[in-house]
């Protein structure tokens, strides 16, 4: 039979999180394999700072080395293409702002990545997310990261308890600060960079419009409408805004102006001069996960509509069909379909899905 | 049991006796070739010693060797120098659609200067077939660049047909045998190739060196522009230790060529049928009749390649998964989709590459953890 139950598999982007996530693992005694996963071509456009570079790869490499255990870079550039990237235009081209970071986290680094350390033996998964997990009394729970500022739960929390339960965050439970403390003591202040979330940043272009070329897609051109369902102007795409978006729109009203929603079928982007405009008291999110028990009736808890959003108290009721309405206690800015909406009990993640409607 | 190493078509290990020959020139005899003295005299002495030992390897003459970096470079010297003698641009260069990337990317760095390239298909068994290269052979054809043995699947190409197909169309035939030497028997003249190339280190020397083989009467292809060494074939200070290293090989791959052949093929013989009989199913990748002796390439459907050789390797069992050029990419084989693999096929494939101190036993343990892992890997 296999061996190696305290085997554990780190994911390894060569950043200082997730190199202080390996080393502290190496620390405790497990035995780790470092691996590293390829999600696009060197020679597509990610910046030094994306975690697909080949700079940060060989760093990851440099790093393994130095704390003596071994490493793979794992090619999954075809799944990363057809799970994520075909999904995030497929996101984009309906009007909607996709999250794909929290797809990459479900399907490939809590998805393939699994599979693979399964596959080697490994009971365990490490990265190096700002979060926790709680396994009690046989159920699992994801908790916000301890260093509010650098919480990345509301990256994680479609991830199946399955996955989540032989998942570890060793920097999940320490400060940014604390965690470079410990890089430096292990001399890996040099190398190490900031790096994490970053596959999607490409230097001064659009990250959609990339896409669009990349699938060889129709884009969707329509008006500008402004205030009084004026048409105010016209657009060569609805992929190249988001709700809430302020600039770079192309038009030019002699005040301030913002993107109010986005009509897929007419291809109409709807402008607004007031930003009172962009408030919402509520949403109707498509339900992904949820971990919280039943919600029987209504439930209070407080949501996250994007990462780094202070969490808003609001009234959760479920409107079958998978759907729930949900209602804010104050009014949230700028709540783009597409994007996670993620309900929390203090640090506790409840579940989540996707933005459907705003209102 | 210690760690196995069954991926000797990426490199071999240093042979012994070829590091007590290269000592004295890393540490004493550093004088430079081209010198009058007695220092360069000496160095001299090794290399025109080592070029003797390349030339026998393979039927040649000495002054046939050309010293160079490796089998890259000498792959490099033999395309890109022949395109540069022809001059102007526009001629046409025939190759295969399996060569290594030395010559698949040279090839295409020529097509931006202006030459035009045909890729010979291959059949199911991974072989060109001589008739497809009659067919296309024109007068506008300034080389065929055919190899002599495939490094991912090890099968053997039909050199010699190709050879004389060739040259009875007057266009200049190059060989890239660095899979091929050592391994089996090579002899120049009964191939009838202008050019070939070789590697030390894929025959127990050291990295770093390697060469090409020029027949007499035909004009030099030239790579490197410099001084007059090597007959003003290459320039460079000559990498003594290293081709002194090489020569050393050479003479020994030459001498223990029957014994080497017949232990690996022994041993992947052994290996190929364990794995067709209890690992099944698994479908090898190359020709039966026509392959190096050593090589073993399988394809284990539903299993991820890469996650195989993983789990090999964290067991100390060191295979590869195609070619060492570009292990760490999952994108399928060239070579294997040539020969009409599917992807799956192709990315689940695993080349096993024996050399001459592997052991039964070795072959066993591996034959274990094939068992073991192939069989976890299909049903996770």
């Amino acid at each position: 039979m296999r061996q190696g139950g305290g085997r554990v598999v780190a994911a390894m982007s060569g950043g200082v999180d997730s190199t202080v996530a390996a080393a502290l693992l190496v620390r405790e005694g497990r035995e780790v394999i470092g691996v590293t996963l390829q999600l696009q071509s060197c020679d597509e456009a990610t910046t030094e700072r994306s975690c697909c570079s080949a700079a940060a790869t060989s760093r990851a490499g440099a790093v393994a080395d130095s704390l003596g255990i071994p490493h793979y870079v794992l090619d999954f550039r075809k799944e990363f293409e057809n799970e994520v990237l075909r999904h995030t235009w497929s996101e984009y081209s309906r009007g909607r702002t996709p999250n794909p970071c929290v797809i990459c986290n479900e399907r490939i680094k809590f998805g393939l990545l699994h599979d693979f350390a399964r596959s080697v033996g490994a009971g365990t998964i490490a990265t190096g997310h700002y979060a926790r997990i709680e396994n009690r009394r046989g159920s699992v729970s994801l908790l916000r990261g301890v260093f509010g500022p650098k919480d990345q739960s509301y990256f994680l929390f479609s991830v199946a308890d399955s996955r989540l339960s032989s998942v570890v965050f060793p920097v999940g439970s320490l400060s940014k600060d604390r965690v470079r403390a410990i890089s430096k003591e292990l001399g890996f202040v040099e190398k190490a960079l900031e790096s994490q979330d970053a596959c999607f940043a490409v230097k001064g272009k659009s990250y959609s419009e990339i896409l669009r070329r990349r699938f060889d897609a129709h884009a969707i051109p329509g008006d500008f409408i402004g205030p009084g369902m004026a048409v105010v102007g016209s657009h060569d795409g609805i992929h190249k805004f988001t709700v809430g978006q302020g600039r770079k729109l192309g038009i030019a009203l002699g005040e301030r102006c913002w993107v109010k929603s986005i009509d897929p079928e007419t291809g109409s982007v709807y402008i607004t001069t007031d930003s009172a405009d962009l408030l919402s008291r509520g949403l109707t999110a498509s339900i992904v996960k949820w971990s919280g028990g039943g919600i029987d009736g209504a439930l209070e808890c407080s949501v996250q509509v994007r990462y780094r959003q202070a969490p808003v108290r609001a009234r959760i009721e479920h409107q079958g069909q998978g759907l729930v309405r949900v209602e804010f206690q104050n009014p949230i800015r700028a709540v783009a379909p597409g994007q996670a909406a993620v309900f929390y009990d203090g640090d506790r993640v409840l579940g989540g899905g996707w933005i459907e409607s705003s209102f | 049991m210690g760690k196995i190493y069954f991926d000797n078509n990426a490199t071999t290990r240093l042979d012994a006796r070829v590091f007590e020959e290269m000592l004295p020139f890393l540490r004493d005899n550093y004088g430079n070739p081209s010198s009058l003295h007695s220092f360069g005299r000496e160095a001299r002495r090794a290399l025109d010693n080592a070029r003797c030992n390349a030339a026998n390897l393979i039927g040649a003459e000495p002054d046939e060797i050309v010293f160079t970096s490796g089998g890259t470079e000498a792959d490099n010297q033999a395309i890109m120098g022949i395109a540069d003698l022809i001059g102007s641009p526009g001629g046409r260069i025939i190759t295969s659609a399996i060569e290594h990337q030395a010559v698949l990317n040279s090839c295409r760095h020529l097509q931006k200067r202006g030459f035009s390239t045909t890729f010979l298909p291959v059949d199911y068994e991974g072989r060109i077939k001589p008739a497809d290269l009659e067919d296309t052979l024109g007068g506008d054809v300034i080389l065929v660049s055919i190899m002599y043995a495939n490094n991912e699947t090890g099968s053997i190409q039909p050199v010699e047909e190709a050879a004389a197909i060739a040259r009875s169309r007057g266009a200049i035939f190059h060989c890239d045998a660095v899979q091929a030497a050592g391994r089996i028997r090579i002899d120049v003249r009964k191939l009838g190739v202008d050019l070939l190339s070789l590697s030390s280190h894929k025959i127990n020397g050291p990295k770093g060196s390697g060469a090409l083989f020029v027949r007499r009467g035909i004009q030099a292809p030239v790579l490197l522009h410099g001084g007059h060494h090597e007959q003003r074939r290459r320039a460079g200070t000559e990498n003594v230790a290293s081709i002194v290293g090489f020569g050393e090989a050479c003479r020994l791959a030459g001498q223990r060529l029957d014994e080497t052949a017949g232990n690996c093929r022994m041993l992947r013989d052994r290996l190929e049928k364990a794995i067709m009989e209890e690992v099944q199913p698994a479908i090898i990748n190359g020709s039966r009749e026509n392959r190096l002796p050593n090589t073993l390439n399988v394809s284990f459907p539903g299993v991820d390649g890469q996650f195989l050789a993983i789990n090999l390797d964290l067991m100390g069992i060191a295979v590869s998964t195609g070619s060492a050029c570009h292990a760490e990419s999952r994108e399928p084989s060239y070579v294997l989709k040539a020969m009409g693999r599917s992807d799956d096929e192709a990315s689940s494939c695993i080349r096993f590459s024996l050399g001459g101190e592997n052991t039964v036993d070795e072959v066993d343990a591996v034959i274990l953890a094939l068992k073991e892992f192939v069989g976890s890997l299909r049903t996770a």
